[in-house]
């Protein structure tokens, strides 16, 4: 009998073993593309900033441009862009962002449509009753540059054809590899303008700056790659914390094998020792016998 | 030489941060040439080139979509796409043009076709601009 459970504790211990060898690379893997997210993430911020200034800027000295943008409808729909994760196995990463826009939809009340990115994300919005903008977008970590533009270019499209109202999307803010926060950004329709801000900006420049154009149409082109930043750059981030989460949880996964293990390691000892203990006493008492 | 400051970024990297002599680009009203001391000036750019002029040499790029802003002594070209022509792959380039133009012939739809000729366009743009360096 205590051989059987020997060759259990044995079997046990490979599994736990060779689970933790896959857990130990998915932490690996996860590590290396965080960096390389947090880098894509970082390298598109100067162009996101520098499409806003220039946004701000048409704003501050053309009242009339501003107001296709900034209208406030009301009993608004709402175009929720939903950045999910590929894959499970990252903690609450891929559930926090579902509550967070659960919640949103509770706030700001109207009706709602998404824009899943991610698969996670697709499969949690494909139910029935729910009206999808798009399915294109399934895969997070494949999701580029000109992916995001796509989306920017889709959403003002539909927003000035007035098939939706508002854009919200709802991400995850990498703050620190231990902390990722769900968060969400009013995309569309934009804030009114701080009106110390505009005096001040009007102070330092008190003449208007040369545009060539029309400045409704030179928003109108500027504001669909303003918008498609700002989702590649939440795409980034959400790319990095959800390779972040995982780090996390496969980290304890591999704490926890590693526990099991030795656990298991002393019960086999044990067991090992019980035979030994038992056959010695066999044969001391069969000796004794003769 | 008098120069200002020139940034160009794009979604990726920051292509050009530095002092500049000059800049010249196709805006959506036509070339325009920026020197130093320019006044405060915004102008959309689609899908052309742009001539990059530092310590008196000059750089051509292909570019696509975006803008070119003045503001104080600050100018920035903010675009999707930079490229420097002698680092474009002309094969690459070649490639992309013959299957933007196989994308024109399968498109289903208006929205399709203009994704495909958009993307002919600047396969075309870069192939003109490599051939010039």
């Amino acid at each position: 009998m205590a051989a059987a459970t020997m060759n259990d504790i044995k079997a046990r211990m490979k599994s736990v073993k060779n689970t933790m060898q896959i857990t130990k690379a998915m932490e690996l893997v996860a590590t290396s593309k965080l960096r390389r997210a947090k880098e894509r993430a970082e390298n598109s911020r100067p162009y996101q900033t520098a499409l806003f200034e220039a946004i701000s800027d048409i704003r501050t000295y053309s009242a009339t441009a501003e107001s296709v943008f900034a209208e406030k409808r009301e009993n608004p729909k709402t175009c929720y862009i939903v950045v999910a994760g590929d894959r499970g196995l990252a903690g609450g990463f891929n559930n926090n962002v579902f509550k967070l826009t659960a919640l949103l939809e509770e706030r700001i009340g109207g009706s709602s449509c998404y824009l899943p990115i991610g698969r996670k994300s697709l499969e949690h919005f494909s139910k029935p009753g729910n009206e999808i903008v798009s399915e294109e977008f399934s895969s997070l970590q494949s999701l580029g540059v000109s992916n995001a533009l796509a989306i920017g270019k889709l959403v003002v499209t539909l927003f000035l054809e007035k098939k939706i109202d508002r854009v919200e999307i709802v991400y995850t803010n990498f703050v620190s590899i231990l902390s990722q926060v769900p968060d969400h950004k009013t995309l569309l329709p934009f804030a009114p303008l701080d009106e110390n801000a505009v005096e001040n900006a009007k102070m330092q420049r008190p003449y208007e700056p040369v545009y060539e154009g029309k400045p409704e149409e030179m928003l109108a082109s500027i504001v669909p790659d303003y918008l498609g930043g700002s989702i590649y750059i939440a795409v980034c981030e959400s790319f990095a914390s959800e390779c972040g989460a995982r780090r996390t949880a496969m980290n304890s996964a591999n704490k926890n094998a590693s526990e099991m293990i030795d656990n298991l390691t002393l019960r086999y000892n044990r067991a090992r020792q019980a035979i030994i203990t038992q056959e010695i006493t066999e044969i001391v008492s069969g000796a004794e016998a003769l | 030489m008098s120069t200002f400051h020139l940034e160009i970024v794009t979604p990726d990297n920051r292509p050009f941060s530095g002092e500049a002599e000059r800049l010249l680009v196709r805006t959506t009203e036509g070339d325009v040439e920026i020197l130093p001391g320019h006044i405060d000036y915004l102008a959309t750019v689609g899908t052309g080139r742009a001539k990059i002029t530092v310590d008196k040499k000059s750089r051509l790029a292909a570019i696509s979509g975006g803008f070119v802003s003045v503001s104080g002594k600050k100018v920035s070209l903010v675009v999707t796409t930079f490229e420097y022509a002698d680092e474009i792959d002309v094969n690459r380039a070649i490639a992309a043009k013959k299957h933007a133009e196989e994308l024109i012939k399968q498109a289903k739809d208006a929205t399709e076709e203009a994704a495909a000729k958009a993307r002919l366009l600047r396969a075309m743009s870069r192939l003109a601009v490599a051939s010039k360096k």
